[in-house]
Parts: structure tokens; C-alpha cells; sequence
């Protein structure tokens, strides 16, 4: 009987020897885990970029000839323009062609073929015919669901057709735009070097009824070379155009017969042809692909050297080619441009981030290329008559080093700058990643709490600790780490509703403090020497000098309030928010840095007060003990020998409430404006990383960059806390060592 | 002189003041949430001011203060009849009072919308009563009171409306599996049809429940404000109607705690400005609860491990470094991974395991009880590992060989020893975990706190516990109303009364926790060595 039992025991003891080893170790593996599971949500931001060809089938034999091309959003199904004008529709999967169209159908009895073709967005073409008409072609896929299954039907609609112009020949090159209000502008380049435009201005009056007036007219201005290329934007009112020695011209269209040249600047000092020009997604960056295979951006800028006019500016330089670029697509879902060069390479490249996508070096060399409007996938046609169907998966473009921790130069920005503004509510918007403003705020808030906390707390450490009566002592401490506990909500609360406003009135009052109330101190000790001599205070113990200076502190706060004012009206007008507007530019916000300081200051103060106390107190008393008794005061004891010795344990105090700083989320979300701004003024407002992932993360689509550059400033908050407290925590335990022999 | 600073008297006198400040700090800003939050339900005396233009102001005075430039004195008065005014609070200047007095009919009543109406009690209809009634006062009275037992009627009606809707919700989401899964039409067509029963038995409540509401409705009061400007309020709209300039101090001590129990138990009201917090209270305690479910036992079994089985080493050290660092990193980080790995991770795959039918509309895919109570969980594991194991090491090692030398195991030994002795250094850890997880707030906000749950989550629907639901919490309730509410000035009373309640719970179980701490501290600091 007693065997069984002991064995039952013995039973129990390794199943829970067991139990508890894999449950312990489980539990550590899994917490510590949490940081590998942050970092793969954000490792895709970095992974680059992957292209399969999933599909290769025959477009054309030699005749007639390919001319465009287009897919699906879906990737299902393509279509092949060839120069007779017909569009064959083609079934992905089983490479059969599903229907056929031809375009420029009201005259089915011409045998026109197409010369020119020009395309824009997803698909509108711009068609040249060989009997000198002019036509607008938009080919568009129509996804409807029966059920649950797919279908994608083709619409093909004529947006316009101009009839052969005998007066003005045959233009090199014709370029239209329908603007979203439906007016078109049509520009032709004419042989003498001299653009033609026809622009109809569509308007809706009071009634409904919409008039088209439509004018037509030359541009005369005097060329610095001949056009090689140009383009127009969605609108039809800015005309871009390069030309075969290096320059880059800009036409605003938007006074009809009235064409202004806004830009004349010689871009290219080698004068290099420009080959290819396109509008990037939201009209306002202007591609530049040119002979020797550079691609460039530009916009325009402010520029000082022309009274601040905006003159087109060259701001990012995109990867370049062996050889002349001869396409350029931009992406109609991001701020991505995909270059075709002669020799049939492409690359595929993020303008804002300056990420380098894509490099395909086909062989057979490419000919023609389109993006499908997601930009998932990549049709192409290569010389001997294959089109091959890529799919890409390119789900951050946006994101790389440069964009994140780089200046950016961003859109009608005037210079590279960091900026964070994650959306809007435009599609064609730059989203604009920069952490530095975040990372910023998050130093500039903890800087100043620190600046407030750290004398405070470790004053109060040293008084506590070394002077303090004793019984006093088993009180004061834990009401302070009782401080410890008060939500951070709280805090938050009451320094933006409670104390912002009290600050606002009292910003002279709050400095002036800063300086009083440590000569309330000077006053008492003086005070308290020349009376401490009588004999009926000599009852009073050492160790009361807290309670005794509670009265020089509210007179020194009284003192503050008095002479605020005064000083206010002395020094500053009696208005300083309005001095400090008008002296230093500086605008006052409520909620400011001030107000964080106090707020986030005070929330760290227990920590560092708590481990600084623990330090102090560690140092053995013998050592006090032998400095007082070899006739040190008890200030030089502590100044001389206590905080030499406790020194590392202080410092890890710190740390550790500058780790606890820096991730600080409630108190600075409710207690800032929140705003990412630059600046070191302490009127002004921030924003901290860790706000920023509260005020971001719940509009984060799943997935989406956004949510992974949140995540990624989670890593950066998690490693960098990670490593203060590691380096406190390594501090601590060494010192932990070092004088456990004392005791 | 130079001895009076080389000895450092003046330093010592600094540091002293720096802690002294700091206290005072503290104790300010504890007097500001006492006063504030402690003072809101205080009916005080309502104040009708006759300005020099001849008109009339009535409410409560809630600040006094001097001029922007200094000329005189001004007041803010809280004037209520927001339907009226279009503002809760007006301003006047003290050289505009011509009078001023406290009428002792003057009434206030709180209502369920619009805020407070302030003014006097005129005339109150009743159906069926031709002359209006000779005391108003009197007969409003009485007959709130008999309307309380036809409220209570609306409130039954009301309530099996709810369970209704209840039945009504699931049997539709029955339907949209079998759908999903194809299953035979007979089944789904038997649904549809319960569904189109329940729907129009729900119909026939409504029809009942809205002619009992008019039919409440029709008992109205008419007051006036101070101008004289009346306005006919149903009284089931008011939620309490009295006569501060009236009461006594017995009264008002009634009054109040009434509110306070207003407060504690019934739902909130005017976008959570107005009213109680229960659901906030309940959603808090419920979260707590759970997360302690979750990090109680892991924290124990790991610092077990950590301080009894493994053997002291390099690994080890590494490990307790690791786990006193978790506990400092930020918050919102763990929020973050609450919300990429619980939410979207392990619910967006319960979701496409065991709810396909309902996607894209997530069940757990989204915040949720649940995941907040894991999310806090490992947030507060870190806490019970360093408490456990202190409790643990405080355990003299010659009380564990006087075990083991009588021949019981190590497990015999730690349940039967170990864990006794160092219980209160476990329950420590558990109060400071759960102090901790009461007032976070940050990462709550991520997954799945919202300012206003339709339901608790937890009711008498089957299966009781709704882990999917989102929930109410009180630090992020003191978030919404003072920053994201429409009405700040008239929010901020709330505010202090939560933040009253909310760090009264946390300090007080914080003081536990260090009072245990400090207590086992003395208990085996004896016996250690």
C-alpha cells in the first residue's frame, strides 16, 4: 500500500516535472516570439519584387502588324490591336479568341490602316489613320457577376472622330485627351514644327444643357529645337513636349487661343533626344525617358531664380537603360512608372520611394507592353510575335529605406523633406511614409519628460533614501510607487483638459518656477540655520526638512502667480503668446510640449524614483557609516560616497523610465496635437510613433502598407525599448553583485 | 559662509524639495479628480441672475472668475435647455447682474435627451383630466409614479422584442450556412419560414410597444425657463425632476446617492455624457477576469519553471532578462501584435474554418472580448512572472531540503510548501496584473474596445458568453468622452466621475498588492539567511 502510493507520487512528480518544463518553457518561447511575429508582418515591405510569366501564346504571324495590347484586371482575358484596326478579344486560359472588333467602324468600307497610335490609361487610344482621320478609341472591360462566377465582356465606344484636315497635312504626331467633364483637346504636331490644337470646351449651364464651344488654334512660339515627343494631361490643359536637343517645354492650355509657355529650360545639357514622355497617376510628375536611357521626373517647382514662378524641376532619376527608351507606362494604381527600351528590356520603378522594381531582360526582346490596371500583371510582345503574360507581385512599392528614414522629395513639395501623411481621400494620392518626423516627436516628448523627471525623481530619491526620518520613509515610498499605478488615461485626461488650460493663462508663472521655487529652498535653509540654533528646535530631528519647506513652496507658487503677470506686462507686452508670435514666429498650441513634459514626466517619475531608491539604499551603510564618522556632512557622504556607488543602479533607473518614455502611447495621443511636424520648439505639438499606431492602425486596411509600416514602427519602438531596458537591466545586475557581499 | 555650502546644507534642502514637489504633485492632482468627480452629483442650488437688459438667466454656477482684462468679476453659468439655447454654458459679467436670487420653485430636470431643463414646473396634462390639476408639483409627482408601472410594461415589451430579434439573427445566420454548405432546400425553406414567423410576431410587438409609447407620451409637463419661455416635456422622458433650492441636507445626501447608484447600474446616456456606466464597468471587470484566466496560470507555471526546474545557467539569465524587459516594452506594441496575430491571424482563420458563410462580414475576425483578454494577457504575463518568482525566491532554501530530506517529491514539495509560503508574493503579482490590465489602455483601443457595445458580452442568450462581442471599458470611456465626444465642457463632469472610479479601483488594488509585497517581505526576511 505504501509502495503504490510512492509510486504514485513518483508518478506525479516526472508527469509534473514534465508538464511544467514544456509548459515554461512553451510560455517564454511564445512571449518571446511576439517580436518574430512583428517582424514578419513587416518583412514583406522589403522583399522585393516577383514576375512569373504564366502565359505565352502566339499574338500574329509577320502581317498585319501588333500594335497594342491589353488585359483584365483579372488577368483572364487580352486583347491585340493589329494596324487594320481590328482588336481580336483572346481567352487566357485556353488561348482561343473569344470575340473580334473593329474599330473606326463607321466608314467599314475604308481599308484605312492605322500609322500612329497613342495610348493612355487603362485602355484609350489615340488612333492615326492612313486616310488622315483621327479617332478616339476606348476599349473597356466590364466585370459583372452571375452568382459567384466572373464574366468579363468587352465595351468598345468611339469617344471621337476628327475628319481629315487638308489645310494642315498630315500631322507627325496627334495627341487627344477627353477631360472628365467631357471636353476634348486634340493636339497635333504639324511638319513644320508647329502644334496644332483643338480644344472643345464642354458646359453645363444652369438647365442642364451642355454646349460644346469648341476653338482651334496655332501655337506660334518660337522653339528652341524641333519636338521630338510631347504629351498632354487628363484635362487637356497642360501641354509637356521635348524636344531632340535636351529641352523640356510646358504649355498651359487653359485660356482657349491664348496657349502660355510656362517652361522653356534645357534639361539635358548634352542635348540628348527625348524619346518618350507620359503624365505619372495624378497628373502632376512629368516621366522623361530619353536616347541614352535615362528616365527622370520632373515637376514643377518654385524657383527662386525665376520670381518664384514653378519651372519644371528634375527630381528623381529612375534607373536607366542601355538604349533609348522608346515606352513609358505609368501605373495607374500607384506612383510606379514601367519603361520599355529598345532593346526590349523593362524596368519597373517606384518614383516616390526611388525603389527599383523590376529589371525583365527578355529574349526574345519586348516590343510593346501594357500594365493591367492593378498593376498586377504585365502583358507584352516580343519580335517574333509571342505575347507573355506576367503576373507581378508587387505589393509595396511605396516602401523602401529611402522613403521611410530619407528625405523625399514629394509632389509639389518645393524640396526634399520628411513627411508623414499616410492617406487622403483622392486615389491618386503620394502617400508619404517618412518615420522621422514620428521617430522625432517620440525623442523630442521623451527628451523634455526626462528634462522634468529625472532631477525630480532622482532628488526625491536621494532625499528619500538618505535623509528622510526613517518611519516616514515606509510611507513616502510606497505612496510613490502607488504613483506608479495610475493609469496612463488618466494622466492624459487631466493634462489636456485640467493643466493645457492652466498653462495657457500661465506659461510666465510655470518658467518663473523653475527658478522660485529653488530659492524657496535657499530662503528656508537659511531661514531654518539661523533659527535651528535655539534650543527649543533642537528637538527637531534631521530627517523633518519636507514638511518644513511645504510652506516655502506655496508661498514660492504664490510668488510665481504674483510676479507672472508683472513680468508678462514688463517684458512681453503684457501678451506673451502674441510676443511669442510676433518676436520669434513661433505659434502657441494648447496642447504643446510643455504640457507633455509635465504629463509624461510625471508618469515616469515613480520608475525612476523607485529603482534610483532601490540603488541608493543598497549601498551599504557601513560605508555611509565610515564617511560620517571620519567627519563628513551627511550631503558630502551622499555627493561623495552613496552616489559614486549607486551610480549604475541610477543610471538604470533612468533608462528604464526613458524606455517606458518612449513608448508612453494615451498620454501623448490625448495630450499633443498630434500633429508630425519638425520642431524643437516646446510650444509646439508632436506626434510620437506610438500615437501615431493608435491614431492610424484602426483605418489600416488588413495587409495593406500602411499596416505594415505600423508594424514596422512597432519594431522600432519594441527594439529600441528592448534595448534600454537590456542594457539597464545588465547595469542592475552587475551591481547587484558587486555589493551583495555587504550584506 | 563657504563651510555653509561645502557641508551642503542648501543641497540637502533642494533634495527635499523636489520631493516634496512631487508629492504635492501628486496630491493636487488627486484633489483635482476628488473634487471634480465627487462634486458632479452634489445638486447644487440653481441661481436666477435679472441682468441690467431686463432679462432673465437661471442654472448653476460652475466658475467665477476675473475678466480677461481685468475689469470685474465674471461667471460661467451652466444654463442647460440646450433645445432651447443651442448651449449648455453661458458667461455673464458682473456688471451686467442687476439681482440676483435663488427662487425656491425653481426645478431642474434631468431628461433623456438635450441635457438638463431649468426652470419652473407650470402645468402637467394628463389624458382624461379636463382642468388642469391645482398643485402641478403634487401631480407630477404622482403620476410619474403611476407611469413607472406602464414603463415597466414597455421595458418587459421591450425586452422579449430584443430576444426576439435575438432568435430572429441566429436562425438567419443558420440559414446562411446551410446555404453556404448547399444543403437541401426543405431545410433552409423551414428556416426562412421560422424567420418570417419571428419576423412578423416581431411586428406585432412594435405595433403594441409604439401605441404604448404614445399613449405614455401623452402625459406631459410644461415648464418655463427663467424668460418665460415654456416647454412641453412627456414624462417619460424625464429621468428625474426636483427642486434643489428645496432640499435639505437629508435630501441631497439621498439625492446623490441615488446618482451614484445610477451610476454603478443602469446603461449610459446622450452619447455616454449622461447616465451610468455600467456597461463600462462590467465590460472592464469581464476583461480583467478573463485575461486573469489566461496570465494567472502561464506567469505561475513559467516562473515555476524558471526559479524550481531549470537549472541556473546562462540560458537562464537570458530568459529573466527577456522577461523583466517584456514587461517594460510599450504597450501599444502589444497591441499591434494583438491585433496582426489573435485578430486578423487566429480569427480570420476561426473565420474561414467555422463562419465561411458569414465572410466578409468577420465574426472573430475582428476586436473582440477575447482577443483584448489575451492581448492584455501577455501583456501582463511579464508582471506575474517577476512577482511569482520574487514570492518564490523569498522561500528560504532550507524549508525546500526540510521537505525534500522527509522524502516527498519536488512536486510533493512545491504544492504542498513551496506555493503556500509563497502565495502572497503570487497574489502580488496577480493584483499588480490585474491593476495593470484595468487601466491600459492603448492597445484595447486596437482590439476591440468600442465607446458604445449594443450588447454586453455577456447575457442570457445561449451560450451566455459572447467572446466575439466588443465591450465597453472605463480608461478608454474617460478617452472618448473627453476627446471624442461633440460636447466637451458638458462631458467633462463625466469624465472626472470616471476617472474618480477608475483610479480609486486601481489604487486600491495597487495598495493590496504592495501592502501583501511588503508584508512577506518582513515574513521571511528572518529566515533567509
Amino acid at each position: 500500500m505504501p509502495d503504490s502510493n510512492i509510486r504514485r507520487a513518483l508518478v506525479a512528480d516526472s508527469i509534473a516535472r514534465w508538464v511544467i518544463i514544456a509548459g515554461g518553457v512553451f510560455i517564454i518561447i511564445s512571449v518571446i516570439a511576439i517580436l518574430f511575429l512583428i517582424l514578419h508582418v513587416t518583412w514583406p515591405l522589403f522583399q522585393s519584387t516577383k514576375a512569373q510569366p504564366v502565359q505565352e501564346f502566339k499574338a500574329s504571324g509577320s502581317q498585319p502588324a501588333v500594335l497594342a495590347l491589353g488585359v483584365d484586371e483579372y488577368l483572364e482575358t487580352a486583347f491585340i490591336l493589329d494596324n487594320t484596326g481590328s482588336i481580336r478579344i483572346i481567352d487566357l486560359e485556353t488561348e482561343q479568341m473569344i470575340d473580334q472588333h473593329r474599330l473606326y467602324s463607321a466608314r467599314q468600307d475604308s481599308h484605312a490602316t492605322i500609322t500612329g497610335i497613342d495610348s493612355y490609361d487603362n485602355y484609350i487610344y489615340n488612333v492615326q489613320w492612313s486616310d488622315s482621320t483621327f479617332t478616339m478609341e476606348a476599349v473597356k472591360t466590364v466585370v459583372s457577376f452571375e452568382g459567384s462566377v466572373r464574366q468579363i465582356n468587352y465595351e468598345f465606344q468611339q469617344l471621337a472622330a476628327f475628319p481629315a484636315d487638308t489645310l494642315l497635312g498630315i500631322p507627325r504626331q496627334t495627341v487627344a485627351r477627353q477631360s472628365p467633364e467631357g471636353g476634348i483637346t486634340k493636339v497635333s504636331l504639324l511638319a513644320d514644327n508647329r502644334f496644332h490644337v483643338t480644344q472643345e470646351l464642354a458646359e453645363t449651364n444652369l438647365f442642364g444643357i451642355t454646349t460644346t464651344t469648341t476653338s482651334t488654334y496655332f501655337i506660334e512660339d518660337e522653339l528652341p529645337g524641333d519636338i521630338a515627343t510631347f504629351t498632354l494631361d487628363h484635362s487637356g490643359q497642360t501641354l509637356y513636349a521635348g524636344t531632340t536637343n535636351g529641352y523640356l517645354l510646358r504649355w498651359d492650355l487653359r485660356e482657349p487661343d491664348v496657349p502660355v509657355l510656362l517652361d522653356e529650360i534645357q534639361a539635358f545639357n548634352d542635348g540628348r533626344t527625348t524619346t518618350a514622355l507620359a503624365l505619372m497617376l495624378g497628373d502632376i510628375s512629368l516621366v522623361v525617358g530619353d536616347e541614352t536611357g535615362e528616365v527622370s521626373i520632373w515637376f514643377p517647382v518654385r524657383s527662386p531664380a525665376h520670381n518664384n514662378q514653378r519651372k519644371l524641376h528634375r527630381i528623381h532619376t529612375l534607373t536607366a537603360h542601355d538604349s533609348p527608351v522608346i515606352q513609358l507606362l505609368p501605373s495607374q494604381r500607384h506612383k510606379s512608372v514601367l519603361s520599355l527600351s529598345q532593346q526590349g528590356d523593362i524596368h519597373f520603378d517606384h518614383m516616390t520611394s526611388g525603389r527599383h522594381i523590376l529589371t525583365l531582360e527578355n529574349d526574345p526582346p519586348v516590343q510593346l507592353a501594357t500594365l493591367s490596371l492593378r498593376s498586377n500583371g504585365l502583358l507584352t510582345y516580343t519580335a517574333k510575335g509571342q505575347a507573355v503574360l506576367w503576373k507581378l507581385e508587387n505589393p509595396h512599392p511605396e516602401a523602401s529605406l529611402k522613403a521611410f528614414f530619407g528625405k523625399v522629395w514629394y509632389e509639389s513639395y518645393d524640396q526634399p523633406e520628411y513627411i508623414w501623411q499616410s492617406s487622403s481621400g483622392s486615389t491618386d494620392f503620394e502617400p508619404k511614409f517618412s518615420l522621422v518626423p514620428l521617430m522625432f516627436g517620440t525623442i523630442k516628448g521623451t527628451f523634455y519628460a526626462m528634462l522634468f523627471a529625472v532631477p525630480l525623481a532622482l532628488l526625491g530619491a536621494i532625499y528619500t533614501s538618505q535623509f528622510m526620518y526613517p518611519s516616514w520613509r515606509k510611507l513616502v515610498k510606497p505612496s510613490v510607487e502607488i504613483m506608479a499605478a495610475i493609469p496612463s488615461v488618466v494622466i492624459g485626461f487631466l493634462a489636456a483638459l485640467w493643466f493645457a488650460p492652466i498653462v495657457e493663462g500661465a506659461v510666465i508663472p510655470i518658467f518663473l518656477s523653475f527658478i522660485i521655487i529653488p530659492l524657496m529652498a535657499l530662503v528656508a535653509v537659511l531661514l531654518w540655520q539661523s533659527i535651528a540654533s535655539q534650543p527649543s528646535f533642537k528637538q527637531i530631528e534631521k530627517g523633518y526638512e519636507f514638511i518644513l519647506i511645504v510652506p516655502f513652496i506655496l508661498v514660492g507658487v504664490y510668488l510665481c502667480s504674483w510676479l507672472g503677470p508683472l513680468l508678462e506686462e514688463m517684458f512681453f507686452a503684457g501678451d506673451f503668446k502674441q510676443w511669442l508670435f510676433e518676436e520669434l514666429n513661433t505659434r502657441y498650441d494648447q496642447r504643446n510640449n510643455i504640457i507633455i513634459a509635465f504629463g509624461l514626466g510625471f508618469a515616469v517619475i515613480p520608475i525612476i524614483f523607485t529603482i534610483a531608491d532601490d540603488a541608493l539604499s543598497n549601498v551599504p551603510r557601513s560605508l555611509s557609516a565610515a564617511s560620517l564618522a571620519l567627519g563628513a556632512s551627511r550631503w558630502q557622504t551622499v555627493w561623495k560616497v552613496v552616489l559614486p556607488s549607486a551610480s549604475p543602479g541610477i543610471f538604470a533607473g533612468v533608462m528604464i523610465g526613458f524606455g517606458r518614455a518612449i513608448g508612453e502611447t494615451m498620454i501623448v495621443l490625448m495630450a499633443t496635437g498630434n500633429t508630425p511636424i519638425i520642431d524643437w520648439s516646446i510650444f509646439n505639438g508632436m506626434r510620437t510613433l506610438s500615437a501615431n499606431i493608435a491614431v492610424e492602425i484602426p483605418e489600416a486596411p488588413f495587409n495593406g502598407t500602411l499596416y505594415r509600416v505600423l508594424f514596422l514602427s512597432a519594431v522600432i519602438l519594441f527594439v529600441s525599448t528592448f534595448i534600454i531596458n537590456t542594457a539597464a537591466e545588465l547595469v542592475r545586475q552587475r551591481l547587484r553583485k558587486k555589493y551583495g557581499r555587504f550584506q | 559662509m563657504n563651510t555653509f555650502w561645502r557641508q551642503g546644507e542648501p543641497f540637502v534642502w533642494l533634495t527635499a524639495t523636489a520631493m516634496t514637489v512631487t508629492l504635492l504633485i501628486t496630491l493636487t492632482l488627486i484633489g483635482v479628480v476628488m473634487i471634480n468627480g465627487l462634486g458632479y452629483f452634489w445638486p447644487s442650488r440653481l441661481i436666477e441672475l435679472t441682468l441690467t437688459d431686463g432679462t432673465h438667466v437661471m442654472g448653476r454656477v460652475t466658475q467665477e472668475d476675473t475678466m480677461p482684462n481685468g475689469s470685474g468679476k465674471r461667471l460661467q453659468l451652466k444654463v442647460g435647455n440646450r433645445d432651447l439655447y443651442g448651449m449648455d454654458f453661458r458667461w455673464i459679467n458682473g456688471s451686467d447682474i442687476h439681482d440676483q436670487t435663488y427662487p425656491v420653485d425653481a426645478v431642474a430636470v434631468e431628461r433623456m435627451e438635450y441635457g438638463d431643463f431649468y426652470g419652473y414646473l407650470q402645468t402637467v396634462t394628463i389624458p382624461g383630466l379636463l382642468k388642469p390639476p391645482a398643485d402641478p408639483w403634487d401631480a407630477l409627482s404622482d403620476t410619474r409614479r403611476k407611469l413607472r408601472r406602464k414603463e415597466k410594461e414597455l421595458e418587459a415589451i421591450n425586452a422579449k422584442m430584443s430576444k426576439l430579434n435575438y432568435r430572429q439573427r441566429q436562425i438567419r445566420l443558420k440559414r446562411q450556412k446551410l446555404e453556404y454548405q448547399k444543403k437541401p432546400h426543405v431545410e433552409i425553406k423551414k428556416l426562412t419560414d421560422m424567420e418570417v414567423q419571428l419576423g412578423q410576431a416581431f411586428e406585432e410587438m412594435l405595433v403594441t410597444h409604439n401605441q404604448k409609447i404614445e399613449e405614455l407620451r401623452r402625459y406631459t409637463a410644461t415648464f418655463a425657463d427663467a424668460n418665460g419661455q415654456t416647454k412641453e416635456i412627456p414624462m417619460v422622458d424625464i429621468v428625474r425632476v426636483y427642486r434643489p433650492n428645496q432640499m435639505g441636507v437629508g435630501a441631497k445626501i439621498g439625492f446623490y446617492a441615488g446618482k451614484i447608484k445610477e451610476l454603478l447600474l443602469s446603461e449610459p446616456r446622450e452619447s455616454n455624457t449622461e447616465g451610468g456606466l455600467f456597461p463600462a464597468i462590467f465590460g472592464t471587470v469581464m476583461m480583467v477576469f478573463l485575461m486573469s484566466l489566461f496570465s494567472m496560470p502561464m506567469g505561475v507555471i513559467a516562473s515555476i519553471y524558471l526559479r524550481e526546474y531549470a537549472k541556473e545557467g546562462l540560458f537562464v539569465q537570458l530568459v529573466r532578462i527577456a522577461v523583466n524587459n517584456l514587461a517594460g516594452v510599450p504597450s501599444i506594441v502589444y497591441g499591434v501584435f494583438g491585433l496582426g496575430f489573435f485578430v486578423y491571424g487566429v480569427g480570420g482563420s476561426i473565420d474561414h474554418l467555422f463562419f465561411p458563410e458569414r465572410l466578409p462580414t468577420p465574426t472573430f475576425g475582428t476586436g473582440g472580448i477575447l482577443w483584448a483578454s489575451l492581448t492584455m494577457a501577455l501583456l501582463t504575463v511579464p508582471v506575474v512572472i517577476v512577482a511569482t518568482e520574487e514570492g518564490l525566491a523569498a522561500v528560504p532554501q532550507g524549508i525546500r531540503e526540510g521537505s525534500l530530506a522527509l522524502g516527498a517529491t519536488k512536486f510533493q514539495t512545491l504544492i504542498k510548501v513551496v506555493l503556500p509560503m509563497a502565495s502572497p508574493g503570487i497574489l502580488t503579482g496577480f493584483i499588480l496584473a490585474m491593476a495593470r490590465a484595468a487601466g491600459e489602455v492603448a492597445p484595447l483601443m486596437i482590439v476591440g474596445v468600442v465607446k458604445l457595445a449594443p450588447a454586453l458580452p455577456l447575457d442570457a442568450n445561449f451560450p451566455f458568453f459572447h467572446f466575439d462581442r466588443k465591450f465597453m471599458h472605463l480608461g478608454f470611456h474617460i478617452y472618448d468622452i473627453g476627446f471624442q465626444s461633440p460636447n466637451v465642457e458638458a462631458a467633462k463632469p463625466m469624465v472626472y466621475v470616471t476617472t474618480l472610479l477608475l483610479v480609486s479601483v486601481v489604487l486600491l488594488m495597487s495598495m493590496t498588492a504592495i501592502y501583501l509585497r511588503n508584508s512577506i517581505r518582513k515574513k521571511y526576511q528572518t529566515g533567509a539567511f
